[in-house]
């Protein structure tokens, strides 16, 4: 994750897929569990604060489950945008740390939820990504909202595509492209071979 | 800027990943042959961090508890 942050904030890339041996956003200043151990957003973006000069990173979370570790972590720092959909809403006093309820939304659409999740990632994003003016738009992508996975939304590929085309179209708006996208939740063999792969299409043929 | 896409991989992540769910990267890297082709597509191995930099995020009792956690 820090190797994948540095070559794209040095421009030796424009984008990145960081594949994960375990979780990180569960993981907080002195609490770790939900499969995570060590915050692994967080210690790439104090990497690039400290040696690279970063100033301002925005975080799409996205995984099924709260980002509570990277809340944790970023709660009183208002140069992290963290957006998590999740299970409630809320919005801090300076708008940095937004959680969008999806859950409810996405059971009572049934066979829409692609199109429900994907409307609720717009519509937080629409806006706020372009105002804060991150240098670094970091995708915190976790599988384990799709049908059948732990955390079933009832989300599909559809989903999953269209938030790689809103993500990649963000940064290139705000940060000159430079996109870093986290691989978090989900457990089946069967969907990271069939979901993965075309993610990272996405982001060779922004770069290609 | 070089347009260029990164892709962070470690053989370890495919023999038991993300703790107790198991090898849901087994088919990996195997399942980007086609993405590994293109000249503008790279992998990278990457390396463990100094605990330094972790100090920066967690404190060193969640370094102790990590390491000592039987996973």
């Amino acid at each position: 994750m820090v190797a994948a942050a540095e070559r794209i904030w040095l421009g030796e890339l424009l984008n990145a897929f960081a594949f994960i041996g375990a979780g990180g956003h569960h993981a907080g200043r002195d609490f770790f569990g939900g499969y995570c151990c060590f915050n692994d957003v967080a210690i790439a973006i104090e990497r690039l604060r400290e040696v690279h000069g970063l100033r301002r990173v925005a975080i799409l979370d996205t995984d099924a489950h709260h980002g509570d570790g990277t809340r944790d972590i970023y709660r009183d720092d208002p140069t992290v945008l963290h957006i998590c959909l999740c299970g409630s809403d809320y919005v801090s006093a300076d708008g940095t740390k937004v959680d969008v309820a999806v859950y409810r939304r996405c059971f009572e659409a049934g066979a829409r939820s692609d199109e429900v999740y994907l409307e609720a990632a717009e519509a937080a994003c629409a806006k706020r990504v372009p105002d804060f003016r991150p240098d670094l738009l970091v995708w915190y992508f976790g599988f384990d909202g799709h049908r059948g996975d732990y955390g079933d939304l009832g989300l599909t590929a559809t989903c999953y595509n269209g938030i790689v085309r809103l993500v990649l179209d963000l940064a290139g708006q705000v940060c000159g492209g430079r996109l870093l996208v986290v691989l978090g939740g989900g457990s089946r063999a069967d969907l990271a071979s069939s979901l993965i792969p075309p993610i990272i299409a996405c982001l060779a043929d922004a770069a290609g | 800027m070089t347009r260029r896409t990164g892709i962070f991989y470690h053989p370890s992540y495919s023999q038991r990943s993300y703790l107790t769910v198991g090898r849901r990267l087994a088919a990996f890297p195997g399942a980007l042959k086609e993405l590994l082709a293109l000249p503008h597509v790279l992998v990278f191995e990457p390396e463990p961090v100094l605990d330094e930099l972790i100090l920066k995020v967690h404190t060193p009792d969640l370094i102790r508890a990590v390491a000592q956690d039987p996973l």
